[in-house]
């Protein structure tokens, strides 16, 4: 089973205002020279928020399970990671 | 209004602060960002009875009683052992929910829905406006982001931290009986692994009521070293231990992530001021016996009285007074040791060579003679943990 369709078991409300954030996009194009691919963000997110096109990182924000794991394994520390306002993103039924 | 204790954070940690707080008289407010408390919270599902003893266990919302612990190692060697003490599976959702009702009896505020944004010398900041509060216990778990802001402690770095990944998988009472050996609705299982492939790391498996917990947790170096994501390792982990026959015909209920932090107290400080940090939010969980639950309950409930009266360096002392964190903080070394991929993989493939080796007849010792020195090393640390 794709990752994707885990995800329809969550229910998710979605806050319109990204809690994740990339700081520097450039930042992102060096860590791909570095570290090739996949980068770090994208091999330990559990639910595929990030992706890369090929020049820059695509970040799919209301994936997201609320870990923080992505905000660590960024070696540039280039990840703005918030919680979702107002009780918003992801709620579990067993936890 | 203003608040004697502040809360951030309605798990197991803040809601044994408020608790605690709430009892002993104090104005206490618990802020928790999920739409009710553990909605947003994931772990393993079983508990130590015993260290919930601060709330009234006789209402405690278990799923079943855990009279086996099965350990798997490389999916060749099994062991199982009865446990001692009373152990239980429970649901995060209810279970925390039990808990902050239990704080809210004793007196505690809890307000849904809102976000800690910020702590100020007044109190913290929601997005819902300002809140002012004489002290401020962060019981806002790993990710703990607000701690982090605040300068109390530094972020966690990849090689202290673990990645899990957990599903959760439904079908009827009977059926989980049948598939698990157990004899009534009452009783469960709690099992074990330790696999190799694709990367080293651990397993578990919970049972429900009427559902089934998988979950794996391995450790973020070596996802981003292997380049592979935790959803993949669970797969082919699924795979390898039969766990995919295991829950064939449930349907997937659940699937959810959480990081576990492998370091903190007492490298980082658990107060500042009027501000204390406890369970998750201060790196408490001891990996050896997977034990996070317990420890956030004891340094929550340590955590509000001391914040009552503003002792901080009490709270400090109180917490390596008790056992069980104590205990997570002398493993210390000794986890540090075994998260190395290649100690790991040394000791399943070591214990399952010997049992397989005694299996077929075979007295020899030698994996034991050829990693002598490394066992003693580590038998060492074991022992210097539980002095």
């Amino acid at each position: 089973m794709r990752v994707e369709e885990k995800l329809y078991t969550l229910r998710y409300k979605r806050d319109e205002e990204p809690h994740l954030r990339i700081i520097n996009p450039q930042q992102c194009l060096e860590c791909e020279r570095e570290y090739g691919q996949p980068q770090p963000c994208i091999s330990v997110c559990p639910a595929n928020v990030y992706s890369w096109n090929g020049e820059k990182l695509i970040l799919s924000y209301e994936n997201c399970v609320e870990c923080g794991a992505c905000r660590i394994a960024c070696p540039f520390h280039n990840i703005s990671w918030n919680y979702p306002r107002y009780g918003l993103g992801m709620s579990l039924r067993y936890g | 209004m203003m608040y004697d204790v502040i809360v951030v954070g309605a798990g197991p940690a803040g809601s044994a602060a408020a608790f605690k707080a709430a009892k002993m008289g104090a104005r206490t407010l618990v802020v928790e960002r999920g739409s009710e408390p553990g909605a947003k919270n994931v772990s393993g599902a079983m508990v130590r009875v015993e260290d919930l003893s601060l709330f009234d266990v006789k209402t405690l919302p278990a799923e079943r009683e855990v009279k086996r612990v099965r350990l798997v190692l490389g999916g060749d060697l099994q062991v199982e052992i009865k446990p001692k003490e009373r152990l239980v599976n429970v649901g995060r959702l209810k279970l925390d929910k039990w808990m902050a009702s239990q704080a809210e009896s004793a007196g505690a505020l809890v307000i849904t829905k809102t976000t800690a944004l910020k702590v100020t010398p007044e109190g913290i900041i929601t997005d819902r406006g300002p809140v002012s509060g004489k002290s401020i216990v962060l019981a806002e778990g790993a990710n703990a982001i607000l701690s982090i802001g605040s300068g109390l402690r530094r972020d966690l770095r990849p090689e202290e931290t673990v990645q899990t990944v957990k599903e959760v998988y439904s079908l009827n009472k009977d059926e989980v009986n049948k598939r698990f050996g157990l004899t009534g609705d009452q009783e469960g299982i709690a099992v074990r692994y330790l696999f190799q492939d694709p990367v080293p790391g651990a397993g578990f498996l919970y049972t429900y009521r009427d559902s089934v917990a998988f979950g794996i947790g391995v450790h973020m170096s070596s996802l981003i070293s292997h380049r592979i994501r935790p959803q993949d390792v669970l797969e082919e982990v699924k795979r390898s231990l039969g766990i995919q026959e295991l829950v064939k015909g449930f349907s997937l209920r659940e699937y959810s992530a959480k990081i576990i932090p492998e370091n903190g107290f007492p490298s980082w400080r658990p107060c500042q001021g009027n501000v204390y940090l406890a369970g998750d939010a201060l790196g408490l969980v001891n990996p050896i016996t997977f034990n996070g639950i317990g420890p956030a309950v004891i340094s929550g409930g340590l955590a509000g009285e001391h914040a009552v009266n503003g002792e901080c360096h009490e709270y400090e002392t109180s917490l390596l007074r008790d056992r069980i964190i104590s205990q997570s903080v002398k493993v210390r070394p000794l986890v540090r040791e075994l998260l190395n991929e290649r100690v790991m993989r040394n000791y399943i493939s070591m214990a399952t060579n010997l049992s397989s080796s005694w299996v077929s007849g075979d007295l020899s010792m030698t994996p034991l003679k050829e990693n002598s020195f490394t066992l003693l090393k580590h038998v060492l640390l074991l022992m210097g943990a539980t002095s």
